[in-house]
């Protein structure tokens, strides 16, 4: 199905979820990396570049920055700034954010904005359009 | 002027009505004070006159009386009466002349005589020599002769009996008469010698220019008294209707003496022989003056005695009477009045403090009170109020403390209904991500991703991917009326695109189930309907309608969205929109509990169909929120259709 193997990072703190993300995208051809902490996440990136970040937004444990701050610190990052992310998260757009605007590209620089329960024919599509096929 | 009085305050009412009353009382009090005192000032002074005029006549009467005393002593002289019997004794005569002259010259008299029987004149003291010895038609000695008695009065003498008794009394005449005729007060005595009058003894003054009585007369009336530059009194004699004797100054200063009387004076007293009593201006004053006729021993009318009083004096006293009178009566209509307007006040002031203390209960002030006075009505009234407002404060402190308790039991019931939110709202969102794990995992297998998936396993797992769908649907409704709820969902209000920004991405998540049913969309709103919404939360209600529609709608039905102007007409303030569906329909009874909180619809064929009940609910919530409203109708067995109308602020084109 997927000739070159594209390389996902998926971070998130919830183990069943990222095992489970992590089967379906390995199983329809992807490579998986994955992190637990934003911070993780990054370090991660830097040493083996994914093609894709997969990103929830809040995170357990002591207060550190959420998936939208982490976007933003990858797009800032000029080793990093080019990979896309897609934020999946069980936070609703806009109705959950602390100001309820629609937030622009500067402040959360994502591709796509999903929200859990998410179906797997979904999620495929968005991580397909994020890649550029 | 009715309505300004009506607006007046009590007060100034009250003033007004005590002054006008004594303005009343004042002006009549004032009239009749004049009236009267100018009446009685009036009478009176013509009262003074009249006793003026009787006081001058005793005087000019006594002056008579004393001569003819004196001449009564004369009668009984011894040596007298032998020279009227003895003619030849020429001494004696001389001897008794002598006498008779010095009492004459002692007396201040013009003339003495001693006529015999037969009036032929014996002894003249001022003239002895005088060759004239008749006496004229004298009416007093004619009296005399004629009831051989005393007789004193007033005689005119003519000139040949002036200028028997000498050429000066002519002279002295002519100048203070203007005619050689004499005015003379005087009497005349009989001399009686055994029963028999033997003669007759006659002693007079003349008036003509003397003054000594009429000043006599004006100093025991008026003591010479002068009123502003003239004199308060003047006394004349008239010899006819000219002034003989008189002590009434002309223009130059002197006693008028010659002048003549008014005709209408002179007619009245001279011609009618009566008295007058009025007005007279005397040379340049008013006087108010009488003039008396003078008569003759024969009663006829010689002369006139005039007594005058100065009016201005009369006049001056009327207007000091006057003033005082008035003085008086508005001083203390004044005085009365600063009293009843005192009283008034008094009387007036609680009821001035009863109307401060209404105004102040009526602005909210319960804790004023008034002082209470007096025992009165007022006192009363005062009484009352304070009671009054005594239980409008405690009715008010119940009302207060019954509010403060509703209040409390409301605010705990919001912190406990806000506590039970938040906790809803914070389960829910807990169980997102296990549940997210779960759905995807068992999409993933269901699908096919991991491989393939028996027939009976497909069951089971469409059976489970059901039940996570429908706990899904709960956890999304319960975030979203926690949200509701606890008052976090405001409305941020943007002109969208309805079609693109609304209707598509509600449509987006719903496409699997709808390709399920066989179900298809029939979207009639055209590309350029803008809307004035929150889109986040229209796209929620509309989330809610469509996953409804196509929940009961019919297998290969189809579902209606159209939009529209408000049927009403009255403006075009209001867009429609409507979603419908085809499909078993819902009771016209029931429609309306679809709206409430966890209602939901018992219904056969609906039976395995579950619902949170909170759909709708949400969405009515969300389109008051905007302003709008949300019904629904149906035909049962045929279809249902929910309808908005959301009022539109911005434009539509």
């Amino acid at each position: 199905m997927i000739k070159t193997k594209a390389k996902i990072l998926v971070v998130d703190d919830d183990v069943q979820h990222v095992d489970t993300v992590k089967t379906l995208l390995e199983s329809v051809g992807y490579s998986v990396d994955y992190a637990y902490l934003p911070e993780k996440a990054i370090e991660k990136a830097k040493g083996a570049p994914p093609d894709l970040i997969l990103l929830d937004v809040m995170f357990a444990g002591p207060p550190g920055p959420d998936g939208v701050a982490t976007s933003r610190r990858i797009h800032a990052d000029p080793e990093l700034q080019k990979i896309p992310v897609i934020i999946l998260s069980g936070v609703r757009k806009v109705l959950d954010l602390p100001f309820r605007l629609e937030p622009d590209d500067e402040w959360m620089p994502v591709k796509a904005f999903l929200e859990k329960p998410i179906k797997p024919d979904k999620l495929l599509a968005e991580i397909q359009k994020a890649l550029g096929k | 002027m009715r309505f300004a009085f009506e607006n007046m305050k009590l007060q100034t009412k009250t003033n007004i009505g005590i002054i006008a009353i004594f303005l009343l009382l004042g002006i009549s009090a004032g009239f009749m004070t004049f009236k009267w005192q100018n009446d009685y000032a009036i009478k009176a002074a013509e009262n003074r006159v009249r006793l003026y005029i009787r006081a001058g006549w005793e005087i000019y009467n006594s002056k008579i009386e004393r001569i003819q005393a004196t001449l009564k002593v004369l009668a009984e002289d011894r040596r007298l009466q032998r020279v009227l019997v003895d003619r030849a004794n020429g001494e004696l005569k001389d001897e008794v002349l002598h006498e008779l002259q010095a009492i004459r010259l002692d007396q201040n008299m013009d003339i003495l005589n001693v006529l015999d029987a037969s009036g032929r004149v014996i002894l003249r003291t001022r003239h002895p020599e005088s060759s004239s010895d008749g006496i004229g038609d004298d009416p007093m000695l004619r009296k005399v002769f004629s009831e051989k008695k005393a007789c004193g009065g007033t005689v005119l003498l003519d000139e040949r009996r002036l200028q028997a008794e000498g050429q000066d009394l002519v002279e002295l005449c002519r100048r203070y008469g203007g005619e050689a005729v004499g005015m003379m007060t005087a009497a005349a005595v009989p001399v009686h010698r055994d029963g028999r009058v033997i003669g007759v003894i006659q002693m007079g003054n003349l008036l003509n220019g003397s003054v000594e009585k009429v000043d006599r007369i004006r100093n025991s009336l008026f003591e010479n008294e002068q009123y502003g530059g003239k004199p308060v009194g003047t006394a004349t004699v008239f010899m006819r209707d000219r002034r003989i004797s008189t002590n009434v100054l002309g223009q130059d200063g002197t006693r008028a003496i010659g002048t003549r009387a008014s005709d209408e004076v002179a007619e009245r007293v001279l011609r009618r022989g009566l008295s007058w009593t009025g007005r007279a201006l005397v040379v340049n004053a008013w006087y108010l003056s009488q003039y008396d006729p003078i008569r003759d021993p024969d009663g006829r009318v010689i002369g006139m005695l005039y007594i005058g009083s100065l009016e201005k004096r009369y006049l001056d006293q009327r207007s000091r009477a006057i003033f005082l009178n008035l003085a008086v009566v508005f001083g203390g209509m004044v005085l009365a009045m600063a009293v009843f307007y005192l009283l008034m006040r008094t009387i007036l002031s609680p009821i001035r403090r009863l109307h401060l203390a209404t105004r102040r209960l009526s602005q909210g002030d319960l804790d004023h009170r008034i002082v209470v006075r007096s025992q009165d009505e007022i006192g009363e009234l005062s009484q009352s109020f304070n009671q009054m407002a005594q239980q409008l404060r405690e009715d008010q402190q119940e009302i207060q403390q019954s509010h403060d308790q509703v209040e409390r039991r409301n605010e705990e019931l919001r912190i406990i209904n806000r506590n039970y939110m938040e906790m809803l709202g914070f389960v829910s969102h807990e169980l997102k991500s296990p549940l997210g794990a779960a759905v995807l995992g068992v999409y993933s297998i269901k699908d096919g991703y991991l491989g393939p998936v028996s027939d009976t396993q497909q069951r089971i797992l469409t059976s489970v991917a059901q039940s996570l769908d429908y706990l899904n649907e709960m956890v999304k409704h319960y975030l979203d009326l926690s949200r509701l709820e606890k008052g976090e969902l405001k409305v941020n209000r943007r002109m969208v695109n309805l079609n693109q920004e609304i209707i598509a991405p509600s449509l987006q998540g719903l496409m699997p189930s709808l390709e399920d049913k066989g179900m298809s969309i029939e979207n009639r709103v055209p590309d350029n309907v803008l809307l004035c919404c929150d889109p986040h939360l229209m796209r929620i209600v509309f989330e809610n309608l469509l996953s409804n529609a196509i929940k009961y709608g019919r297998n290969e039905g189809t579902i209606q969205i159209e939009t529209g102007q408000a049927k009403s007409g009255t403006d075009t303030g209001e867009t429609v929109l409507s979603v419908m569906n085809e499909g078993d329909g819902i009771a016209p009874d029931k429609l309306n509990l679809l709206f409430q909180k966890f209602s939901r619809i018992d219904h056969p064929k609906h039976a395995g169909k579950k619902g949170t009940g909170l759909g709708l609910y949400i969405c009515r919530e969300i389109i008051e929120q905007h302003g709008g409203k949300i019904s629904g109708e149906s035909e049962e067995g045929r279809w249902t259709k929910f309808t908005l109308s959301l009022p539109t602020l911005g434009t539509r084109t």
